[in-house]
């Protein structure tokens, strides 16, 4: 039943953003043809608009749309002559590699770094480490990225510029998208972990004689988690979509540049395609995570209406 | 509880160290290039930054000098340029004109062939050309080809595909007959929409230019590798028939959006030919060797809505120009090598007298603040105004238009007292505000479709569809439909200066300045040919080290 409700209002969820997006993104002025000044003449825009249906009244084009997406066909871009679905394909792979590089960072180091702080409470790792996360979360990649390139490939030769290809070429994106949620899952760690310390069940697994190591883990941990998992879903949505910033800068090859050039060359197919995928992996994401909760802590019961 | 947790304090900081350490094992091998290779074994490659992906490698569809760039090292129409630049024969080996000017017998180069091995015939051009024409194929540029017989009326539905002038009697004739004589018709060949397509190739795959695997091209390299967004690699066609001309070997496009990306992989020399700059790095790159700024067949301008008061008045219109100190804004503002606009039509056609037109022209709007002065005063005292309201001045969102922009309002101001207020758009708002013609003043680069001063004069006829200034002028649409025609190219100059001077005397646009390219060039790299108005033509170049 649960399961039933979930999908179905999954689904609805996709169709709003899907009928959003295609209202919004035509009433931005501007038409995909007209790359620049130059006026081509009305005949020859009328031929390229036929060509894309763009011709045909709005509610017509929203209806061919949701036919062709029923068949997962998300049409041909306008701009570059490629199908939507073969762009996303393509360029999903170099993006999910970072994003999942950068995911497995993000929660080993974030968790480190906020365990620490969280066990020296008010002492100096504590600030340290919450100096760092504070850096992390104020400088932005766009800043951070040009500082790792003038510094770990320029002046010091050590990786590559950008580009895409070998691991190495992984290795600065990666840590330009690292930063920020290490940053920001550090903070969630050792709030939740500081709370989860006092509480009375790990004195009580103190008292038991249990290693420290083991109290942490299994049980400080485990319950300091949960603030964290919430973060980690839409974290994990956004980083295996790629981000334009990134893409941009380390010249890679994935689907994250695709949101915004999309919407600066109006081309419409793009736009909704991109939404909607992006749409597909949150919300599949956010079902992952609710159901997780219930492993982690059994208190927490899986039900679609009131508690 | 402290001491005890010094495991795993430890372990943490192993794990952070582990990171580190791998981090910083990952360099690249740097130093395996061996310098002291000899000199006559250098391989010949090149590697350059695209700036993206190109949108197509279809020629009928290219629209973007990304496209083209890449389009013109791998095609070759029945015109090309050459090592100087010159436009000569290429597929084509004699071009006969008849008298009247209006019928071209190109006779196609014996044993031709395409990348797959197919023969090259006079069929495949008339194929491409009238594939472009097609309604259907919804082509970008259909354009070029409306002075040849027929092909509008076809283009536009009004006409069938027999009765276009484009006839190939055997397979080395290619035929067209234009509606009435036209002088730059050769200027126009060397389009991109002019080029080849072999039809059993397009006709077989409708994606064709999409993937390397399926793409056949006729020019100086073909397509062997593609890695879209990523790297395009272009090799030497060994069934060119002039491919011993060539002395690039391989050449490999980058994709590189970021500027300060791509500058950086310049400066590591994982890029041997930047074709821009960051806006910051120029003047520090200026003195360097590896510095190349060259002249852009392109013109920046203000346009007026001649319609919208203020600038109803002629003599407004020539005040605000003679108050913008051009000068000033080339070396002081945007400082790439950039030419003040002391007319409409920009540096590179070259007249018969072997002369610039710009030089052979007059030298018009020279900074002039008193001029300036009086004739607001006069254009006030005709419209019975005491003074001139505050005016908007309209640009698209991006730094050097918005440096320039803002010098222009500082100059107005401070010559003639006027208030200008500004107001920026996204591009592709910006472009849909100035083709509604919903300013009073806006910005604009112009680059010119053909080296001819037609190429721009062209956009500010009556019945042009780029004309978005409301300005229309009997005398001048008379003149540029006259210069045509014109089979005596001195007296075509004649009648194109006098169009422009007209232009310049009625205003409808303020041109700035005439745009330049700056590039960086790697000094193992010679002989790389920058162009007016194409992207740098690699096939000549060599790698010397």
């Amino acid at each position: 039943m649960y399961f039933t409700r979930r999908v179905f209002s999954m689904l609805v969820t996709l169709w709003i953003i899907v009928t959003l997006t295609f209202l919004i993104m035509h009433s931005i002025p501007g038409d995909p043809f007209s790359t620049d000044a130059k006026a081509l003449p009305e005949d020859v825009l009328e031929n390229m608009r036929e060509k894309y249906n763009l011709d045909k009244p709005l509610p017509l084009q929203y209806v061919l749309y949701i036919k062709n997406l029923l068949l997962l066909d998300f049409g041909p871009s306008i701009q570059s002559n490629r199908d939507v679905n073969t762009m996303i394909a393509t360029g999903f792979g170099a993006s999910a590699i970072l994003g999942l590089q950068s995911l497995v960072l993000s929660i080993i180091l974030g968790i480190g770094l906020g365990g620490l702080a969280a066990l020296y409470h008010h002492r100096f790792l504590d600030f340290l480490s919450m100096l760092i996360a504070i850096i992390g979360i104020s400088v932005p990649s766009f800043i951070l990225a040009p500082l790792l390139i003038k510094y770990a490939a320029v002046e010091w030769g050590l990786l590559p510029v950008a580009s895409w290809g070998t691991w190495q070429h992984t290795i600065l994106p990666t840590i330009a998208l690292t930063v920020g949620p290490v940053a920001i899952i550090a903070r969630f760690v050792r709030a939740s972990m500081i709370e989860v310390l006092n509480q009375n069940y790990i004195r009580t697994a103190e008292a038991k004689g249990l290693s420290d190591f083991q109290v942490v883990l299994r049980h400080g941990l485990r319950n300091g988690l949960i603030p964290v998992i919430t973060f980690i879903g839409p974290l994990f949505a956004s980083l295996i979509t790629g981000t334009f910033v990134i893409e941009k800068i380390f010249a890679i090859p994935g689907i994250g540049k695709y949101f915004v050039d999309s919407i600066f060359n109006r081309d419409y197919p793009v736009i909704l395609g991109t939404t909607i995928f992006y749409s597909i992996i949150l919300i599949i994401t956010l079902f992952l995570i609710d159901l997780s909760y219930r492993f982690i802590d059994p208190r927490i019961k899986l039900s679609s209406r009131e508690d | 509880m402290k001491n005890q947790l010094k495991n795993l304090h430890l372990s943490l900081t192993a794990i952070l160290f582990l990171v580190l350490t791998v981090l910083a094992g990952c360099a690249p091998d740097k130093n395996n290039s061996s310098d002291d290779t000899p000199k006559e074994n250098v391989s010949q490659e090149i590697t350059t930054n695209l700036g993206g992906e190109p949108y197509t490698l279809d020629p009928a569809f290219a629209s973007d000098t990304t496209s083209f760039w890449v389009i013109q090292h791998l095609y070759e129409g029945l015109l090309e340029y050459d090592k100087d630049g010159q436009l000569v024969e290429g597929a084509a080996s004699k071009i006969d004109v008849s008298e009247d000017g209006k019928i071209y017998t190109f006779t196609i180069k014996e044993g031709l062939k395409w990348s797959n091995g197919d023969a090259i015939t006079a069929k495949d051009f008339e194929y491409a050309w009238k594939r472009v024409l097609n309604p259907e194929t919804a082509a970008y540029s259909p354009t070029s080809f409306y002075y040849i017989k027929g092909a509008e009326n076809y283009n536009t539905g009004n006409g069938a595909v027999e009765e276009v002038g484009i006839t190939a009697p055997d397979d080395l004739t290619l035929v067209v007959e234009l509606s009435s004589p036209t002088a730059f018709f050769k200027q126009l060949l060397a389009r991109a929409e002019f080029l080849p397509v072999n039809q059993s190739v397009v006709e077989a795959k409708e994606n064709w230019a999409g993937e390397a695997d399926s793409i056949v091209t006729n020019g100086a390299y073909i397509l062997d590798s593609w890695k879209h967004d990523q790297q395009i690699v272009l090799v030497k066609n060994e069934n060119y028939w002039n491919n011993e001309a060539i002395s690039m070997e391989k050449i490999n496009f980058e994709m590189v959006a970021d500027a300060t990306t791509y500058y950086q992989m310049f400066k590591t020399g994982e890029l041997d030919l930047i074709n821009s700059l960051p806006l910051d790095s120029i003047e520090q790159e200026k003195n360097n060797n590896e510095y190349v700024s060259s002249p852009s067949f392109s013109v920046y301008t203000f346009s007026f809505n001649v319609e919208e008061k203020p600038f109803t008045n002629k003599k407004i219109r020539q005040a605000l120009s003679y108050a913008i100190d051009r000068e000033a804004i080339v070396n002081n503002i945007t400082k790439a090598g950039e030419a003040s606009a002391f007319g409409y039509v920009p540096f590179g056609f070259i007249t018969p007298n072997n002369e610039d037109f710009r030089n052979q022209s007059e030298k018009y709007y020279e900074f002039n603040p008193e001029r300036a002065k009086q004739l607001l005063e006069e254009g006030l005292k005709e419209e019975g105004w005491s003074e001139l309201p505050t005016v908007t001045f309209k640009y698209n969102t991006a730094d050097n238009h918005k440096k320039i922009a803002e010098a222009v309002q500082e100059m107005i101001k401070q010559n003639l007292g006027v208030n200008v207020n500004l107001e920026n758009q996204e591009w592709k708002t910006y472009i849909d505000t100035f083709k509604q013609k919903n300013f009073q003043v806006a910005r604009m680069g112009w680059g010119g479709e053909f080296l001819d001063p037609l190429g721009v004069l062209s956009h500010y006829t009556t019945t042009n569809s780029s004309n978005f200034t409301n300005w229309s002028n009997a005398e001048y649409d008379q003149l540029i439909e006259a210069s045509n025609p014109e089979q005596d190219p001195a007296k075509r100059i004649e009648l194109l200066q006098k169009a422009e001077a007209i232009l310049m005397e009625e205003l409808p646009i303020i041109p700035i300045l005439f745009s330049a390219q700056n590039a960086l060039v790697s000094e193992k790299i010679e002989g790389i040919r920058f162009d007016v108005l194409r992207n740098p033509d690699l096939r000549f170049a060599k790698r010397v080290e």
